[in-house]
């Protein structure tokens, strides 16, 4: 008996996607930042506030893994219609609602998979630490979330854009932009420009690495439920709207 | 062996229309109709030619019958079913070879393997239709290649050998021999043809003439988004004449209006398409319109330097047909 059509979608998207090229992206890159940051910042946190970095830092990474995984949703869809595929497996036995819960799927499992991997690596630079069943569940919950959310945000960018320059283009801005202006690197702090507060006040990846940073120190806040609560709305809104202009899009640039 | 198997089995008589479309059309803008009333029917078991010219509306005409564009308006029936509320069923029956390459990032053999995943062929017989088809359509060698590496012909034959990992009643090919060489091509329509002995039903689009000659049983002749001619090939020929091609070639430097001034003196049916100081002639009397040649040239003192009568081709049939109003 064949599997269901979805997984079937999720077992095509991972095979295509699992290449050396990709998987340097998808976990290096979170590694290398982990490592470098993590080891450089170091001397300079500890100096100021008397806690590791690392053990800051690396939550951080894990919540950044939901953004990664965005980029394999919007990267797929992306690539479906640049070249090609997205117009053949529409006339094979699928509905467009499968493709976009296939990809959404697989953006998950990356996020979730990803998160799994920056968590071995803080166990083995940190050498350790404890985790409660609770703050695990949270942890996984809101990268599930924050998957969903830059699934969503990807996927709306790539179902609009036209060129292969302009997805390129728009997507290393949005990357910057949401890792830069988020709590996943440093602190929020009252001194920073009010732009860039505002930035880090409305950023998703804020609530997301505030939350799992919560889930894995064992301090979680009412702030930080609170914050997985506007998560959830935003993820909502935007897997609205991305499910929208996918269905309203050409599949083909023919 | 690998066969392919038809999904509705073969209890229906061979003439069952699989396809029926009445007054479809398609309109991209709101404005202009690039499919503008197409009505036809194809049979099981046949392979049905769409020929035409480069933006006809062969391809548009597809995508209405494999679900991928609404019509605008008019009836469509694929395999009974409304392709507009039932194209999951639709889509579940046939199998489709599109204009434009399309393929995963991955080898030869991964993109026929995760194809047949993809449409839920066991993995047993997954396998076994792999190394079949790359065997009949010479994939051996190119087996571990990336497919975007490939050339435009070895892209073809994977994309057209992709399509046969799963079961289905209708194949809808649009242009898959473009960019084959002379015996790729011939081999491919030969392994289409030995899926049609097997009761596969076959849509076909081209504006290869030979190619449509060879294959169809029945070809429509689409041109601006209307059907202007529906038949079996040797029909389309009768129909379009007993007409004869003349072929006739005058001295360079001759009268400037020699074929103007013929195609007045000729019957209102006949057609004259000149090129330099070349022309092919159809008319359905064909000593009659030698006699009038033959008179105009002594007339305006024209040498002709090469004359040849002969039957009427395909080639002949489509543009007389597309060159007349409708």
């Amino acid at each position: 008996m064949a599997a269901p059509r979805i997984l079937r979608l999720m077992y095509r998207n991972m095979v295509v996607n699992i290449d050396p090229g990709t998987l340097i992206i998808l976990i290096g890159l979170p590694a290398l930042y982990l490592v470098f940051f993590g080891y450089g910042f170091q001397s300079l946190a500890s100096a100021s506030s008397g806690t590791s970095y690392l053990s800051y830092l690396a939550p951080g990474i894990m919540g950044f893994q939901s953004v990664m995984a965005g980029t394999v949703g919007g990267g797929l869809l992306w690539a479906d219609r640049r070249w090609g595929m997205l117009a053949q497996l529409l006339v094979g036995p699928f509905t467009r609602l499968e493709y976009l819960l296939g990809i959404m799927f697989t953006s998950v499992i990356f996020g979730l998979a990803g998160a799994f991997v920056m968590m071995l690596g803080a166990y083995a630079l940190l050498g350790g630490f404890h985790l409660t069943a609770y703050g695990l569940s949270v942890m996984y919950g809101t990268i599930l979330l924050g998957s969903i959310f830059f699934g969503s945000l990807m996927l709306f960018i790539s179902a609009l854009v036209k060129s292969n320059n302009a997805y390129n283009s728009i997507q290393i801005l949005v990357l910057f932009v949401v890792n830069f202006a988020s709590t996943v690197f440093y602190p929020f702090s009252s001194s920073l420009p009010v732009p860039i507060q505002i930035l880090f006040r409305i950023n998703p990846l804020t609530y997301v690495a505030d939350a799992v940073r919560g889930g894995f120190l064992g301090n979680l806040t009412a702030f930080d439920v609170e914050e997985v609560g506007v998560l959830a709305v935003e993820t909502l809104v935007f897997l609205f709207l991305a499910t929208r202009a996918y269905m309203r899009s050409n599949v083909s640039y023919e | 062996m690998y066969q392919l198997q038809p999904i509705g089995q073969t209890s229906e008589k061979v003439s069952e229309a699989v396809v029926v479309a009445q007054d479809v059309r398609h309109s991209y803008d709101g404005k202009s109709f690039a499919l503008d009333g197409v009505g036809f029917e194809i049979r099981k078991g046949e392979v049905f030619g769409l020929l035409g010219k480069n933006g006809a509306g062969k391809s548009t005409l597809i995508k209405v019958m494999t679900t991928l564009v609404r019509p605008t308006s008019g009836k469509l029936t694929v395999l009974g079913l409304d392709p507009v509320h039932e194209g999951q069923k639709v889509r579940d029956r046939i199998g489709v070879v599109q204009q434009a390459e399309s393929f995963d990032f991955t080898s030869v053999q991964g993109n026929l393997d995760v194809y047949g995943i993809l449409w839920g062929v066991p993995k047993g017989e997954r396998v076994r239709r792999r190394e079949d088809l790359i065997k009949r359509f010479d994939l051996e060698p190119i087996r571990k290649q990336r497919s975007f590496d490939l050339s435009g012909g070895q892209k073809r034959r994977v994309q057209v050998a992709r399509e046969m990992m799963h079961d289905m009643d209708i194949l809808f090919l649009d242009e898959p021999t473009v960019g084959l060489d002379v015996i790729m091509r011939r081999e491919l329509l030969d392994s289409i043809r030995n899926e049609v002995r097997r009761g596969l039903t076959v849509v076909f689009t081209t504006h290869n003439l030979e190619e449509a000659d060879y294959l169809c049983d029945r070809i429509a002749v689409i041109d601006k988004g209307k059907i202007i001619a529906l038949d079996t090939v040797a029909n389309l020929k009768r129909l379009y004449g007993g007409k004869k091609t003349i072929e006739v070639t005058v001295a360079a430097g001759s009268s400037p209006n020699f074929y103007s001034k013929l195609k007045e003196k000729l019957e209102p049916e006949a057609s004259v398409k000149a090129e330099g100081a070349s022309a092919v002639l159809l008319s359905s009397d064909t000593k009659q319109t030698l006699q009038t040649l033959l008179e105009l040239s002594k007339e305006e003192g024209v040498q002709l330097e090469w004359l040849n009568v002969r039957q009427n081709t395909l080639e002949d049939v489509f543009i007389d047909s597309i060159s007349r109003p409708h």
